[in-house]
């Protein structure tokens, strides 16, 4: 256990010093950092969205809602209170903590309500959120907040998906962990082992906004502009997409949902419309031989690669001597 | 005779005009095994839901250890000591035998979110115990060699008895076993028989069981309580209920005289 936190400690520092290397000196093209940043933003964001959509197994789509409120009241908070750049850890938890208050108003529906009507619901709630920062003229109607100061660096990036995974790693294999899933799978089952499914569902749905609401709060300050138009139904997709495509319900799922749908959406951002096309494409062929995700309700390990070799080397073994006795 | 453990007074729950428990009056006493008899919609699993705070009776008073808890929510009833088992099983299929006891002990762990956040000692300490606590129910009922076995794929057998071991990882005083026999085979009923008191004795419950199958109801029962239409019957000892001419009449037919 000792050991493995040492090993834990030092991959840590490893990447922290890869970092910074990186942003000294220059090893990466500016645009590649860009990439980089934009996996690291999204990863949270997904594992966000994954403790309700996949974990506590709710179909929301609050998250594009949620994600604009984190974003924007962080970017309020550098923009007027924590003015200077040490300050940014005081903004991203401002924007989480906002996050998590409206993240508790869309968990009170999903008490009674399931299924499609909370999705529609929790779609109604992200379109009136955007519809309320394009009428508010003190946060810039339509066209959004500018400058925000560019304080999202990749260090940040980093420092924030290490502690996000942390984070979610430890509140997953918790009690809170185990009442999401339980929930998950029976209701009034688990009402009758005595979760409190309420308070479950509140705790879910505040720890999952928080986390939303820091990657929002990030974007906004790396591209130093944001706008409603960003938290449409292109952000509520763009969630689901990843999450569905990594896998729901698996800390590995939500780094590879938003590793490939990143590096493919930012790396043929040339090509036009035409990415949308070989995206969708990708995810239908996803869907239809891996209905829960790439890594549905697993988590990759060493074990489990080593089980997967074994496996692989028997059908080989097996094959081999098939062969043989064919001839 | 010692204050009841749990006791009806009076207890009408009502779905529109269907009266699915009709003034129903009974208690239960420490320490015995109690079945609950009646035809097909007599309203036996009304009963148990009303209980354990599914549903909130129409009207009538239901008291647990003298406190009322009529208006409670469920989890807070099987927080205070009521348990039970599903006719049709729910287990949380998808995962382990050990999980699923587990997010039985919710009501008993006390860490909190910062305690997750930060890993801290007590949490830690506390996952150990209801890991042992879990465990020593799982091979009180054998079944210690299935703890990471996902509960789904688990035989119709051991599936019957996870809940029973999920029930009692819930610490509880009162256990609900709703037709904990059904589709069993003679010989799997007597072993149930058996380890139905076995049970009572290790944990010093009080056990409130509906069935059909009468060779375990006469078998393990202290006290039987018939009902029909959502109404008593009878409650007596096994064998004043089978002499009894109205269940036998609800059971049988009337006599043709």
């Amino acid at each position: 256990m000792k050991k493995r936190k040492g090993f834990h400690l030092i991959l840590f520092a490893v990447g922290l010093a890869l970092c910074c290397a990186v942003m000294n000196f220059g090893l990466i093209q500016t645009s590649k950092i860009l990439i980089i940043q934009y996996v690291g933003i999204y990863i949270i964001f997904v594992l966000g969205i994954n403790l309700v959509n996949g974990y506590l197994g709710i179909f929301s789509l609050a998250h594009a809602g949620i994600m604009a409120v984190g974003g924007y009241t962080a970017s309020l908070a550098s923009m007027h209170i924590f003015t200077s750049p040490w300050m940014f850890p005081l903004s991203l938890l401002t924007g989480g903590m906002a996050s998590v208050l409206v993240g508790l108003c869309v968990a009170v529906p999903s008490f009674n309500v399931r299924g499609d009507y909370l999705a529609i619901i929790t779609l109604g709630f992200s379109l009136i959120v955007k519809s309320i920062l394009q009428n508010l003229e003190v946060v810039g109607g339509p066209r959004g907040l500018r400058p925000i100061p560019k304080y999202t660096n990749l260090i940040w990036v980093y420092l924030c998906v290490v502690l996000a995974i942390v984070m979610v790693n430890r509140f997953v294999k918790s009690k809170y962990g185990r009442n999401m899933m339980a929930i998950r799978e029976d209701q009034i089952a688990s009402e009758l082992v005595s979760v409190d499914v309420r308070n479950a569902k509140s705790v879910a749905f505040s720890v999952s906004a928080f986390f939303i609401g820091i990657s929002g709060a990030l974007i906004c300050h790396l591209l130093s502009y944001t706008n409603p138009n960003s938290y449409g139904y292109s952000a509520i997709i763009d969630g689901l997409v990843m999450v569905y495509l990594g896998g729901v319900g698996s800390i590995t799922g939500s780094i590879i949902g938003a590793l490939i749908w990143q590096i493919l959406v930012q790396s043929l951002r040339t090509i036009g419309t035409w990415r949308w096309i070989i995206g969708g494409c990708i995810l239908v062929v996803i869907m239809i031989f891996q209905p829960n995700g790439i890594f549905g309700n697993r988590e990759l390990s060493i074990a489990g690669i080593k089980r997967a070799f074994a496996a692989i080397r028997n059908r080989l073994a097996k094959g081999a001597a098939g062969k043989k006795d064919g001839q | 005779m010692s204050a009841p453990v749990a006791s009806f007074d009076n207890v009408s729950m009502h779905f529109g005009g269907l009266k699915a428990i009709d003034g129903l009056s009974f208690s239960v006493a420490k320490g015995k095994i109690v079945g609950i008899i009646g035809p097909n919609g007599a309203g036996k699993t009304t009963v148990f839901n009303v209980l354990s705070g599914v549903y909130t009776p129409t009207a009538g008073e239901i008291r647990f250890n003298g406190q009322l808890i009529n208006a409670l929510r469920p989890h807070v009833i099987t927080g205070r000591g009521v348990a039970r088992t599903f006719q049709n099983i729910r287990l949380f299929e998808r995962q382990s035998v050990l999980d699923n006891l587990r997010a039985a002990c919710c009501a008993h762990i006390k860490y909190g979110i910062l305690d997750v956040m930060l890993s801290t000692g007590r949490m830690h300490r506390e996952e150990r115990e209801i890991e042992t606590g879990c465990m020593d129910i799982l091979s009180f009922l054998g079944l210690a060699d299935k703890a990471g076995v996902k509960a789904g794929a688990l035989s119709y057998g051991d599936q019957r008895r996870v809940e029973i071991a999920r029930a009692l990882a819930c610490k509880p005083e009162l256990l609900l076993l709703d037709e904990p026999a059904a589709g069993m085979n003679p010989a799997e009923m007597d072993l149930l028989n058996e380890l139905i008191v076995r049970v009572r004795d290790h944990y010093t419950l009080t056990i409130l069981l509906v069935e059909h199958q009468m060779r375990l109801v006469m078998g393990i029962c202290d006290e039987i309580l018939a009902i029909n239409f959502g109404r008593k019957m009878a409650m007596g000892v096994p064998a004043e209920i089978r002499s009894n001419e109205q269940v036998l009449e609800a059971y049988l037919g009337k006599k043709v005289r």
